[in-house]
C-alpha cells in the first residue's frame, strides 16, 4: 500500500465569495428538528460551478473548510445543478453560513448575510456539529 | 378550513385530518406549511438557569429579571399573532425598553416605505386578478412562500387575466442565482453579479427614459419595453434586493416612480412580520427599533444587531425567534453574559442559552388570533387542536402582572 503523500502536505486554498438562500427542503427540516441530522445534512453544504470545482482542484462529496477572520466551519461541498457564471459558491442560510458573516454593519443594524468573503480548503475534518456552533 | 402560519401568505385553504386530538394529516399546504402542521420534534419546557421547573416559577423569574433590567429589550414577534404583538408593545412601555423584531435585519426597510406610502402597493387579490407583468426580484418564492405562483401570481386564472401564464401574464425574475423561481422563468431571467442591483436599477432608469444604458443595452432596453407596456405590474421585492440596495432603499422609489403602472410589495417570510411592523407603525410612527420612554425613540442602536454588538442591553426577552440560528456569531458573544428569557413552542439554539424557557402555544396549531399577511391583509388564523399550552399572549399578561 503505497504512502499517503497528501496527509502530509497542508492542503491549498483559495479565495471564495458566497452567497446565501433560502430552501425549502431545509426550511421544512428546520421545522421539525434544528438539531437533526436533516438540517444539517441541507445546511452544512456549500454548491459551486463546475469551472471553479475544476479550478480548484476540489470535487462533490469532499469535505471543505470554509473560513474567514470572523469564523470557521467545516461543510461537504456539492456541484452545482446549473451552469454558474463562476466566481462565486453558494450557502443555504443557516448558523453555518451565519459563523461566517462579518460583524462591520455600518451601525445600520443589517449584516451582509449574503456577502460573504471566506477561503476554502480541502480537509479531513468533521463536518461542523450545531452544538459546537453554540458554543462560545 | 384553517389557515397556515408557515410563511406570510397565510394560506386559509388548508384541510386538516384530525386523529386522537392531533393533526394526522394536512392538506393542500406546501411543503414548508405540512411541516408546521405536523409540528417540531422538540417542545419546550418550562426551565430556570436550565433546570427543568414548572411554568409558575419560570414566568416568576422571568417576571423578575424584567424588572431588575436597567436596559431591557424585548424581541422576535414575526411568529406571533397581533393579539400577543400588542401586548409585547404594551409591555414594551410598560418597561420603558428597547423592542425590536425580525425585520430589523429583513424586509423592514421596505415595509416602513409600504407604510409610508412611499410605494404604491396592492393586494394578492389584485394581483392574482390583474397583474400582467410579475417581476421577482431578489426573491425565490418557490423557497420561501411556496404557493405564491400558484395561489397568485403565475398561473392562476384571475379576472382579467383568463389565459393565465400561456398569454396573458410574463414572469421575470431578477437575482444573482438561477433560484428555483428564476427556472420558472424562462427567457426572462437576468443574472446580476452580487451586489449588483444598484447598478442594475440605474441601467434599468436610465433605459426608461430612452437612453442607451452602459450596462447590458441590449436587455435592459427590452426588459424597459415590456415593464413599460405592463398593465399592471408588481415588483416582488425579495430579501436578495433589499440586502443589496439597503444603503441607498430609495432607489427603488426612484425607481417605482417612474414606473406608474407598476405596484411593490415586499416578500415577507414570517407569517406576521408585517403584523408587528403596522403595530408599532400605528403606536409610534417606526416600524421597530423603537425605545419607550418618555415618548418612544426609534434609533438604528435600538436595532438587534447594533444592541448585541455594542453590549448596550443587561436582558433580553425573546418570543418566537431564534437569534442564535439567525444572526451572524460574530456579533452573538454578549447573549452569553446576559439573562435571556425565551418564549418558543419548540426547543431552538437560543432556548439552550437561555436564562428561563417558557414554552408557549404554537400559533395556528394550538392557538387561533389575527396576522397580517404579506400585502396588509388581516387574516384569522384558528386553534386546530386542543392542548394546555398557554398563548404567547397569556404569557405576556402574567409576566405583565408579575411586574
Amino acid at each position: 500500500m503505497g504512502m499517503d503523500v497528501g496527509k502530509f502536505m497542508k492542503n491549498p486554498e483559495y479565495e471564495i465569495k458566497l452567497t446565501t438562500h433560502r430552501d425549502i427542503f431545509q426550511v421544512e427540516a428546520l421545522e421539525y428538528d434544528r438539531f437533526g441530522d436533516e438540517y444539517k445534512k441541507h445546511s452544512a453544504v456549500v454548491v459551486m460551478g463546475k469551472d471553479d470545482m475544476n479550478k480548484f482542484g476540489l470535487k462533490t462529496g469532499d469535505r471543505v473548510r470554509l473560513m474567514n477572520s470572523f469564523g470557521s466551519i467545516v461543510v461537504e461541498l456539492r456541484e452545482s445543478k446549473r451552469e454558474e457564471p463562476g466566481g462565486l459558491a453558494f450557502m443555504v442560510n443557516s448558523p453555518w453560513s451565519n459563523a461566517l458573516v462579518s460583524d462591520e454593519t455600518g451601525g445600520r443594524g443589517i449584516p451582509e448575510f449574503k456577502n460573504i468573503n471566506a477561503k476554502i480548503s480541502r480537509t479531513k475534518d468533521e463536518i461542523t456539529t450545531i452544538e459546537s456552533l453554540i458554543d462560545r | 378550513m384553517v389557515t397556515c402560519t408557515g410563511c406570510a401568505l397565510l394560506c386559509e385553504d388548508i384541510e386538516v385530518v384530525l386523529e386522537n386530538g392531533g393533526i394526522k394529516e394536512s392538506r393542500n399546504a406546501c411543503r414548508r406549511g405540512a411541516a408546521r402542521f405536523r409540528g417540531c420534534k422538540n417542545r419546550l419546557a418550562p426551565s430556570v438557569d436550565k433546570k427543568q421547573t414548572d411554568i409558575d416559577t419560570a414566568i416568576k423569574k422571568a417576571a423578575e429579571i424584567l424588572k431588575n433590567a436597567k436596559s431591557l429589550m424585548l424581541f422576535g414577534w414575526s411568529n406571533s399573532t397581533c393579539e400577543a404583538q400588542a401586548k409585547g408593545i404594551q409591555l414594551a412601555k410598560k418597561l420603558n425598553a428597547a423592542i425590536d423584531d425580525t425585520s430589523s435585519f429583513c424586509q423592514g426597510l421596505l415595509i416602513e416605505r409600504v407604510l409610508q406610502k412611499k410605494f404604491r402597493t396592492c393586494s394578492l387579490e389584485d394581483v392574482r386578478n390583474r397583474a400582467d407583468v410579475l417581476v421577482y426580484w431578489g426573491s425565490d418564492a418557490q423557497d420561501s412562500q411556496p404557493r405564491h405562483l400558484s395561489r397568485f401570481s403565475v398561473f392562476p386564472r384571475g379576472e382579467s387575466r383568463q389565459r393565465g401564464y400561456e398569454e396573458d401574464r410574463l414572469a421575470i425574475a431578477i437575482d444573482v442565482r438561477e433560484s428555483n423561481t428564476a427556472k420558472i422563468c424562462k427567457g426572462h431571467f437576468y443574472r446580476i453579479p452580487l451586489k449588483g442591483d444598484r447598478e442594475f436599477i440605474l441601467a434599468l432608469m436610465e433605459a426608461l427614459v430612452g437612453k442607451v444604458p452602459k450596462y447590458d443595452a441590449k436587455r435592459m432596453l427590452e426588459l424597459a419595453g415590456i415593464m413599460k407596456k405592463a398593465e399592471f405590474g408588481v415588483i416582488f421585492a425579495g430579501i436578495g434586493l433589499t440586502y443589496s440596495i439597503k444603503d441607498d432603499i430609495d432607489i427603488l422609489v426612484s425607481l417605482a416612480d417612474m414606473l406608474p403602472n407598476f405596484h411593490v410589495m415586499p416578500m415577507v417570510g414570517h407569517y406576521n412580520m408585517r403584523g408587528f411592523n403596522e403595530a408599532l407603525f400605528k403606536e409610534t410612527g417606526f416600524v421597530n427599533r423603537v425605545k419607550f420612554g418618555v415618548k418612544p425613540v426609534h434609533d438604528n442602536k435600538y436595532a438587534v444587531v447594533e444592541a448585541l454588538k455594542s453590549k448596550s442591553i443587561d436582558a433580553l426577552l425573546i418570543t418566537g425567534s431564534d437569534p442564535l440560528s439567525s444572526l451572524p456569531r460574530s456579533i452573538l458573544s454578549h447573549l452569553a453574559s446576559i439573562p435571556v428569557i425565551c418564549i418558543d413552542p419548540c426547543v431552538t439554539l437560543t432556548s439552550k442559552i437561555a436564562a428561563v424557557t417558557i414554552p408557549a402555544a404554537a400559533s395556528g396549531l394550538e392557538c387561533g388570533g389575527s396576522a397580517v399577511r404579506m400585502d396588509g391583509k388581516v387574516i384569522e388564523i384558528s386553534k386546530v387542536v386542543e392542548n394546555s399550552y398557554l398563548t404567547d399572549a397569556q404569557i405576556l399578561t402574567r409576566l405583565m402582572e408579575g411586574l
